[in-house]
This record gives structure tokens, sequence and C-alpha cells, in this order.
């Protein structure tokens, strides 16, 4: 199969059936550190892929067994929350403290959602003309103290307490061509990167997926996952938004997906660059550059690994929408998927090929398929 | 000796309310508190807590960095490498194997430069507000040569000077030498000080310098007095409080299953604060960690102790969550991920020069880690 006719395929069909791996993976509760939920949505939507297994620091991996070098593959669950730091008496408010990169600004006016289903909401002390800090922001529960006691003594629920963990209770929209979700990043990955692997055939890797846990306070995950892999070359598929603080590469929604030159603690490996631009010109992928300081991704744990993996980022565009909110492209979402299908089926090189800085390191498993391509040239 | 056998006697009186976990061991925590221990120059205390488990434990090593390791019930195959594998979880029917740490090092000070009359310039070594700096005494170097952060007395100070807080890089300890070559013959560049202060105890009152983490080097070290229920590596790290530095190496190495780090940890009593803004408080008993800057805990085993608390009826607070960072976080992200917890002896005024803590908190700790340890035996090697 060429691999550019699944891109052609999924035009016609794959909006809904993109449409439908999203919807669960933004509506899963996974703040950093919570994502049990999103991991058992995981497996149902990926049910005999292949074996899974959960680590300590709560990530999910899926091997794929395949002939050809272990590929890692990683998007991460987890969505910014908040940690609630400080009862605020016995009015029903709580301090909270910021679970993931948000600025508080943001979060002003945002649903909560807790583990167990308790609702709540974010409001401010105002302060004229200055944007919010965090110790400004109060988590608002509607229930005081007392009311809290009485139904714990009535039905045992629990009551609020320190440390207890909410997520944004997100409202994930289709409106037109754009997904609107606070959970965009990196669901809109982990969607992307189920989407390629139901859908590659021919796999010229031997498959490691590992959707990370804690990525927000610090590519956690992906610093334990990758250790315990040991893979030999890897792909990390998040988000990027438009104007994050010193990003430069100015690209657009709708677009195509973004590979990075350079983000925070991760500069591009040229030998995973041009694999991922040959498969990108042999899906017919549109690509752009994403070069941010500002900002990273696992990549930057993903990278240092061991003794180092040759790493590519490939990023969704998205823009905020200045509350919780993410945009994205529905088309991006697909070609981003595409892309990471042509990969995988050997677009971007057979995968056995062996770039020169890694001679030295032994890879018997590839030799078989050295003369091979995939894709069309 | 004698000494020894006595406490032996009470504690085995006691011996019920514990439930068979050994008893704290306040004189390490008089001992460890006041001897000196700043990052990089841990042997002082190094030695005491040797001292104090050689006779305990199976094997007792001091790795490259400096950190104290000593390992209890582990030999037997199988028994260490639980890293190796992805899943953090130890093999069906095998007890996992524990790694509990405290730091020995104490926020202090280096000597960085002496001038020609005499006076010892410095930098402060871990995190230390610089407003609590004038006027203290301090112990400087391995003899202990006293020096002070002098400034003129008010008679020769105007009002406007009286306002201001002088900045640290502005102090400078003085040792009453006469010349640089005078200062030279006590004190060399490098070395290092601490707070003047020593051991004292009134009710379940304890004061003393470096609570953090002595606090949790005494609670360790008393841990290891009795066998552990299940394989235990403990670890009196270095370098804790210049970045984690001790511990990282160390959970490589020990590769463990779980971990619990123990700690001497902030409490929030001030004046006009709220219950709420508080907490934890000093007399609060074991203060747990759910969140900080460097550490998402192991829910799980956050759980394993809040029922173990509960059972035991030793009562157990919060961490404020969101701030500070501890050993534990370079330990949960070690080789393939290590579920970790924070267990904590709530105290008043640490990194500052004399700090409080209430020993009743150091021992509802060691009882309480004690009887977790017991519980994972149980409960981590079924699942």
């Amino acid at each position: 199969m060429s691999p550019a006719s699944p891109k052609s395929a999924a035009a016609a069909t794959a909006t809904t059936a993109m449409d439908s791996l999203l919807r669960p993976l933004l509506a899963a509760y996974g703040p950093p550190g919570r994502e049990a939920a999103v991991r058992a949505v995981l497996r149902r939507l990926m049910r005999g892929a292949g074996t899974w297994e959960e680590d300590a620091t709560g990530n999910l991996h899926l091997h794929r067994a395949g002939e050809g070098p272990r590929l890692l593959l990683a998007a991460h669950m987890d969505a910014p929350g908040i940690i609630v730091t400080r009862l605020d008496g016995e009015t029903g408010q709580a301090r909270l403290s910021i679970l993931g990169g948000r600025r508080p600004a943001e979060l002003v006016g945002a649903p909560l959602r807790f583990e167990d289903g308790r609702a709540a909401i974010v409001s401010w002390d105002r302060k004229e003309g200055a944007d919010p800090e965090m110790d400004q922001l109060l988590v608002e529960t509607g229930v005081s103290r007392a009311a809290g006691r009485r139904a714990t003594r009535a039905n045992g629920s629990r009551p609020l307490d320190v440390g207890d963990v909410a997520a944004i209770d997100d409202r994930p929209a289709r409106l037109g061509d754009y997904w609107c979700s606070a959970n965009l990043d990196d669901r809109a990955g982990c969607a992307a990167l189920v989407h390629a692997l139901t859908r590659a055939r021919r796999v010229r890797y031997d498959v490691h997926a590992v959707f990370t846990a804690q990525s927000d306070l610090g590519a956690r995950g992906a610093t334990t996952g990758t250790f315990g892999i040991d893979p030999e070359m890897a792909i990390v598929v998040d988000v990027a938004h438009l104007g994050e603080p010193k990003e430069t590469s100015g690209f657009s929604l709708g677009k195509g997906p973004c590979v990075a030159l350079k983000e925070q603690g991760f500069l591009a490996h040229p030998d995973m660059l041009e694999r991922v631009r040959r498969a990108a010109r042999a899906a017919r992928v549109p690509l752009q550059y994403l070069i941010r300081e500002g900002e990273g991704s696992d990549a930057r744990a993903v990278r240092a690994a061991r003794s180092g993996v040759p790493t590519a980022v490939l990023a969704i565009p998205a823009r905020r929408t200045g509350g919780v909110g993410s945009l994205v492209h529905v088309s991006d979402l697909e070609q981003t998927a595409a892309l990471i299908a042509a990969i995988l089926q050997g677009g971007g090189g057979a995968a056995g090929e062996r770039s020169k800085s890694r001679r030295n390191q032994p890879k018997a498993r590839a030799g078989a398929r050295q003369t091979k391509r995939g894709g069309r040239k | 000796m004698s000494a020894r056998a006595s406490r032996r006697a009470r504690g085995a009186a006691r011996g019920d309310s514990r439930g068979g976990a050994p008893a704290f061991r306040e004189d390490l925590l008089e001992s460890l508190s006041n001897a000196a221990g700043v990052s990089g120059d841990e042997h002082r205390v190094r030695e005491i807590v040797a001292a104090a488990v050689r006779e305990r434990v199976d094997t007792l090593q001091v790795d490259a960095m400096g950190s104290l390791v000593a390992t209890l019930g582990l030999e037997g195959p199988g028994a260490r490498n639980g890293n190796a594998r992805m899943n953090g979880a130890p093999r069906k029917g095998r007890l996992p194997h524990v790694m509990l740490c405290a730091h020995m090092d104490e926020v202090g000070f280096m000597i960085t430069a002496i001038e020609k009359e005499g006076r010892l310039r410095f930098r402060r070594a871990g995190g230390i507000d610089p407003r609590i700096l004038v006027g203290q005494v301090f112990r400087v170097g391995g003899a202990g040569v006293r020096g002070v952060t002098g400034i003129l007395p008010p008679h020769l100070v105007s009002h406007n000077e009286e306002e201001k807080v002088i900045a640290a890089d502005d102090l400078y300890i003085d040792i009453g030498a006469s010349s640089r070559e005078d200062a030279l013959r006590h004190v060399a560049i490098g070395d290092t000080a601490v707070f003047d202060t020593t051991y004292e105890a009134w009710g379940s009152v304890r004061k003393g310098k470096a609570f953090d983490d002595r606090a949790g080097c005494a609670v360790l070290a008393s841990l290891v007095q009795e066998r552990p229920p299940v394989p235990v590596t403990a670890v009196w790290s270095v370098q804790e409080e210049v970045g984690l530095r001790g511990a990282t190496a160390a959970a490589r190495r020990v590769a463990p299953d779980l971990a619990i780090v123990l700690e001497g940890t902030a409490s929030g009593e001030m004046p006009g604060a709220g219950p709420e803004e508080s907490a934890p408080r000093m007399g609060g008993g074991p203060t747990l960690t759910v969140h900080d800057r460097s550490l998402m805990a192991d829910a799980r085993l956050v759980d394993l102790l809040r029922r173990t608390a509960a059972e035991r009826r030793i009562p157990t607070q919060w961490k404020r969550p969101g701030i500070g960072g501890t050993d534990a976080g370079k330990i949960a992200l070690s080789g393939a991920g290590v579920p970790s917890a924070v267990v904590s002896v709530p105290c008043r005024y640490i990194h500052a020069p004399a700090a409080y803590l209430d020993v009743r908190d150091a021992r509802r700790t060691v009882d309480l880690v004690w009887h977790a340890l017991r519980a994972i035996g149980k409960e981590w090697s079924e699942s």
C-alpha cells in the first residue's frame, strides 16, 4: 500500500474516525499525575493493538512487536488542572495551585471537575488593573464545610480536602473545521497517534507507543518511560500554540503539522528531521517549522535518556482562545496522523537505513530491510 | 550502654503502644542537630549516623558522592533490581525493596574570601532568607571557630540606615582576627560555617539548628534499630539543599521498588494566620506530601500511609501543595520510575538559626513509617 492512498481515503472518511477518537479522549479526566481515566480510554480505543503495560510514573505503554529498530512514539496524556492547597474557613472556598502550564488569568471562571465528579468553579480576588496571580485564585465549591460534614455523615461522601486534584471541566466542541477544547494539549497528539497506529500497515519498526504522564510538570513520564524502553529513535507528538513566548517561526493553523527545529532543551536530530521530511514528501503532507525557546515538549527528556536518543518532534498547530480553550484545525489532525503513518510504513526511508551518526551502534535486525523503500519517490 | 539498656526497657514497657515499632532515638537528634554539616561537608553527620546504625544493618557503605547507604534484609536472589522492569510493582510474592532516604546536609555558608583586615566574606549554601543574617553567631570550619556577622551598634547608626536591610553580599563574618594572616591560622577559603545553636529540650519542644533534615536522619536511624518487615535500603544523602544531588546518584544505584523520603518540613504558624494558613502545625502529627515542585507523590502510597495512620490512630496533616521540593522528586524519576512519597516532621523556623519541633511528631513519624512498611509488605507483594 502506498502511503499516499490512506491520506486520500482519510479525506473522505476520517473526519468521523478522528472525531470519534477525539471525543472520549477530550472528555477524559486527566490532570498531571491523575491520568487513569485517559489510560482507560486509550486501552479501549486500541483494544487488541498490542501488549499494554503501565509503569510507576503512570505512563501507558503499548508495544507492537515488529522487525526493525525500536521506535518510541510519545504523546502526553495529562492536561492542566489544579490542586487544593488550603481550605478557606467555613465558606466552601479553597485556595489552589495550578498543575501544568496555565496562566492564572486563563483559569478565572473556568469550571472544574474533581475525580469523584464534584463540580466547582475558579473565581478570584479581583484587583483592578493587574493580571490575577495564582494566590488570588479561589476554588468555589458552593458547599460550606458544615454542609460537607453533614453530607459525610449522611452518605459517607468524603469532604473536600487539601491535596484534592481537579481537572478543567471541558466542553469540547466541533466548530466548523476546528475542534475547541481545554484538553487538546495533548489529547490531540494522542488521537493522531492512535489514528496512525490503527491504520498503518506493514509497520517497519518495533513500535513502543508511550502515552506519557506528568508531562506538564516537567516531562516526568517521558523521563522514566524512555529509560524503561531504551529506544533507538523517537518521535514526540505534541501541540504547539501560536504566539508562545519566543516562538519565532510563525506557523498557521490548517497548513499541516509542524516539525520542531528547536524548542526548550531540544534541537532536532538531523537524521530524524530528514526522515520526517522524506515521509512528508512521500505522503504529500505539507510541513511547517516550529522554533520556540520558552516552551518545550517531552522531547527534552526523551532525547537525553540513557546515552541519548535521536528524536523528532511533530507538533499540531493550535491557537489559544484566551480562556482555557484551544483551537485545532481538523485537517492538521488528519495530516499529522497521515505523516506518522507514513513514517511507520517507512516513508521516511527504510526503517533499517542506518544513519551515519549511529553506525557504531548494533542494529542487527535492521539489515534485511536496508534496500527497501516505502512511499513514493 | 546503660543508657541504651534503660531506654530499651522503657521501650519494652511501651511496646504495646508502638506495636513493635522501634523507639525514636532522641539522643541522636541532639547530636545530629549540634553537628555541623553544610552541603558538601556532611562527614561529621555521617560519622554520627554510621556509629548509631553500624551494629544494626547488614551492609554499610559510603557512596562516591558521600551518601551513607545501609541495607537490611536485601540478601537472596532477585531481592534487588526492582527497577530493571518496566512495571514498578514487584513480582508476585516477592517483598518490595523500599528505599528510605533522609538528607544529612543543612543550609549554611561557605567562606569565599578573607580580606586584608581579617574579615571573612561568605556565600549562602541553600535557601536562607538574607534578612536573618545580621548579628548572628556562627561556627566556622572544622575547628568551629566562632564568628559574628557584626554591624555597627545603634549609637553609630543613623535613623535612615536603621530602616534598611543589609544585603547578604555586604555582610562579613568577624572571627576577631587582626589580619588575613591571623585569620588564616583558623580558617581556610572553602571552609563552611553554620549557625552556632545548641540543642535544648523543654516539655515536648525541642530547639536546635538543622532540623531540616536531621529530624529525618534521626527518624531513619531509629527505624533501622529493628529489623524492618520488608527489605530496606536506608540512604542518608548529601547535597539535597543545593539540588537534590546525593539522592539522584543513590537512587540510580539502589534501584528500589518504592521510596519514602523522611523530612523535617516547614510549619506555617504565624501571628494572625488562620488555622488553614498555618497548616501543617508543629505538634499536629506527621506531615504527608501530595504534590510539591519536584514530585506528584504516588497516590497508592499516600493512601496506604493515610490508612496506616488511621489504623494506628496517628494524626496526620497535609503539607501545603505546590511548594518546596525533596529528594523524592529525583528518586521518583530514577530509572524507569519509582513510586515515592514524603513523610515529614513539621518544624517551625527551618532554614534559620534555630528551629522548633515537637518530639511527639518525631515519635509518631517513626511509628507511622514502620507500620507503613509492614502494610507495604502485605499489599504491594499481592498486587
